[in-house]
């Protein structure tokens, strides 16, 4: 059996983090979540998760990458490895004229990039190769 | 704008007139030298008792200090006109000697009853001329008192000039004191109002001189500007965003005007604070105080509410939040007036200079002029990206709940949360279907708002269409293969490059085949053709045998949302938009777009690309 992995769920569609909830439980994973940045970094510091799933327009547009940059720039929160999802789509993100490129420049200050809809099948996946460290 | 500048350029004009009046001078007294010895001559052979010998000895005189001031002339006009005093000293020294021959012409003529002595007035006019205006008086004073002199020596007998030409008149009839008294009275006022009209005249010349002048420069001044307002206005209808506009009007604006700085403050939501949005030639250390709060800064209350501000001494003024600040960074004076449209202020725009009182009131409508167009484009440029900032922001609030609706019917199906039958899984299956076509919709609005707010920012460079255009057909000759329809291609060999982008090019060509095949029933043809035009375009064409479109529905092709009739029959796929993002791609790519159709015929669309030079 799997260690009890603590997964911290950050996103302001409730819905979605309910369905997501069911599809993480169906695995040996302890789901946290909050619905705003501010909470979410509260979450972080209450306990450090194995993986944070983050949402990136909240209540401002850019909520999720400034967590993450906050994560990022602390030395005991580096290393938490953040699987991200957005409505916009990847290529948009790289290519659009839309703010986030101003934001992130070169640097993704997140380990994996996802679009929404999620497929249970693949965020199962994903979280299992992040939690493995790949 | 630059008085000490200007009054620079006024004094060259008027020395460079005074050294040309110095120069005529001395020609118009070789044709004065030529008539006294023709005249001499003449009133001799004539039978006057003049004395030959004296006269033409003042005559050679004359001659002779010509020549030295053609040679002084010579030598004036090597040097800078702006040195005045050379050409002074020249018109006194010609002044002085002339005076002196003229004198001994008097002498030789009669002395005080000569009637040589009107000649003085020649001199008093010269001097009204060349000199300033208290010289033609100094010379018609000392003029004055040497002919007051002469005659007093001549009736005491201590000289007795040449009788010269007047010899009955003078000595047949003894003038009695009264009447000799008069003449000089007379002849003083002569010489007195003479020198009051010449140089009353003379002043009022140079007054309309000057203004000539001035005249002359502001209208070169306001040309230069002109061209300057239409360098600007052309270059904010080239931006896309927001600050360059900005720092495009402040850099411009401080370069026209030639003043030391230049900023742009804007309004917060609020309307409470004013917030540098754009500076030039300011220094951090100015700009490092911060955002302006309304309420503690009159002066710009009162530019709000739409006053013009002029301030010529900033120490006299004590409505600065940091004055200190002011002083410090120089600015001795600044204009600073309303950025708005219509009524709506959007904040404040000023101009600083280090000169006291460094603005005129033509500096004055002149910035008015530029902040109005500035705060135009600003308006402009704020409402298309409105435009495209709402459309972006309406597609992300449709596309979140549908993706979290997706989400969790993708959760049901898969049997997350039990086991499902086969008609539940099939029914799930469907609503995803839907669910997937209408967050495609919503994407390719999305698309279209992005380039739309992106619309400036396109890089064009030289690209090779053909292969570019292998390669972007690869999925969809397989979708024409399933569908049954026949798609073929004709590429031209060997075509110039054209001037492109890769991503705008697949939006236009991907959209126009996909509609070509997607509108085309089984067993009916799809022709891509790429040639040249002409010398200066590429020509690609997509045509098809499909269900045409409607003549009537033409002119709304390019509309978002649009579908013709015939394609909503035909079928429920399609967004209506893919016609108006391969429209604005063709634009962003300087191309342009030709729809030929007929309904139940088929359609060709024609692109034309320019050639890369």
């Amino acid at each position: 059996m799997d260690k009890a992995y603590d997964i911290l769920i950050i996103d302001d569609d409730r819905d979605l983090v309910h369905s997501m909830r069911i599809v993480l439980e169906t695995k040996p994973y302890t789901i946290r979540t909050a619905h705003n940045g501010k909470e979410g970094y509260h979450r972080i510091e209450e306990k450090i998760p194995d993986l944070i799933i983050l949402d990136v327009m909240m209540a401002t547009d850019t909520e999720g990458f400034d967590l993450a940059y906050r994560l990022r720039n602390q030395e005991r929160y580096r290393d938490i490895p953040i699987l991200m999802f957005t409505s916009f789509t990847q290529k948009m993100a790289e290519t659009g004229a839309d703010k986030f490129q101003h934001i992130m420049g070169e640097e993704w200050p997140v380990n994996k990039f996802m679009e929404k809809p999620i497929d249970p099948d693949v965020l199962l996946k994903t979280v299992e190769e992040l939690l493995r460290g790949e | 704008m630059n008085l000490a500048k200007e009054l620079v350029a006024q004094q060259i004009f008027i020395r460079r007139e005074l050294s040309e009046r110095v120069g005529w001078f001395v020609g118009v007294r070789w044709i004065a030298i030529a008539i006294a010895t023709a005249g001499a001559l003449a009133a001799r052979l004539w039978g006057f008792t003049l004395p030959l010998r004296p006269v033409l000895f003042t005559v050679a005189a004359m001659v002779g200090y010509n020549l030295l001031f053609t040679v002084v002339g010579r030598r004036l006009r090597q040097i800078s006109p702006d040195r005045q005093r050379p050409f002074q000293i020249s018109a006194h020294a010609q002044i002085v000697c002339d005076l002196g021959a003229l004198a001994a012409l008097i002498y030789f003529t009669g002395g005080f009853y000569s009637p040589f002595t009107l000649f003085v007035l020649f001199q008093i006019i010269l001097a009204g001329i060349l000199l300033e205006p208290a010289y033609a008086y100094i010379y018609a004073g000392a003029c004055t008192a040497a002919i007051g002199l002469m005659g007093a020596l001549q009736a005491g007998g201590t000289i007795t000039p040449y009788p010269g030409l007047f010899e009955h008149a003078i000595y047949h009839t003894d003038p009695a004191l009264r009447e000799s008294v008069s003449f000089f009275i007379i002849l003083a006022a002569a010489y007195l109002v003479t020198a009051y009209l010449v140089t009353t005249i003379a002043r009022g010349l140079r007054i309309k001189g000057r203004a000539l002048l001035r005249f002359g420069k502001e209208l070169d001044a306001a040309n230069t500007k002109l061209t300057a307002l239409y360098d600007l206005v052309k270059q904010m209808a080239f931006c896309a965003d927001y600050q360059e506009l900005m720092d495009s009007a402040t850099q411009t604006t401080a370069r026209i005007m030639g003043v030391k700085a230049c900023s742009i403050k804007l309004l917060d939501e609020q309307r409470q604070t004013l917030r540098f949005a754009s500076t030039y030639g300011l220094s951090q250390n100015y700009l490092a105080r911060g955002d302006i709060e309304i309420a503690k800064s009159p002066i710009n209350q009162r530019i709000l509410q739409g006053a013009v501000y002029t301030i010529g001494h900033i120490e006299e003024k004590d409505y600065f939040q940091y004055p200190e600040n002011v002083r410090q960074e120089g600015i001795s004076s600044m204009i600073c007036l309303p950025l708005k449209v219509e009524k709506r202020v959007l904040g404040v725009f000023c101009v600083y200079s280090q000169a006291q009182a460094g603005f005129r009131d033509a500096d004055v409508d002149f910035f008015a002029l530029v902040a109005e167009l500035t705060a135009l484009a600003m308006q402009n440029l704020r409402s298309e990206l409105n435009k495209s900032w709402f459309l972006q922001k309406a597609a992300h609030q449709l596309r979140s709940p549908l993706n979290a609706v997706d989400s969790i019917l993708k959760v049901l199906r898969k049997a997350y949360v039990g086991p499902l039958n086969e008609k539940q899984t099939e029914m799930l299956a469907q609503c995803e279907r839907r669910i997937e076509a209408l967050s495609l919709t919503i994407q390719d609005l999305l698309k279209l708002g992005i380039k739309r707010a992106d619309s400036a920012s396109v890089d064009l460079r030289p690209i090779s269409l053909a292969p570019l255009l292998s390669q972007f057909s690869a999925v969809y000759q397989t979708q024409a293969k399933e569908k049954g329809v026949q798609l073929t291609f004709s590429l031209a060999p060997h075509l110039p490059a054209i001037l492109g982008e890769e991503k705008l090019l697949d939006d236009l060509y991907t959209n126009l085949l996909s509609n070509a095949i997607k509108y085309t029933p089984a067993g009916k043809a799809v022709q891509v053709s790429l040639d040249r035009e002409d010398g200066q375009r590429l020509r690609l064409q997509i045509s098809d045998t499909g269900i045409g479109i409607p003549r009537d529905q033409l002119p709304r092709l390019f509309t978002e949302f649009f579908r013709a009739e015939n394609a909503k029959a035909h079928t429920d796929q399609g967004t209506g938009l893919g016609l108006a993002i391969a429209k604005e791609a063709a634009d962003r790519l300087r191309g342009t777009l030709q729809i030929d159709s007929r309904e139940g015929q088929g359609t060709c669309v024609t692109c034309y690309f320019p050639i890369a030079s």
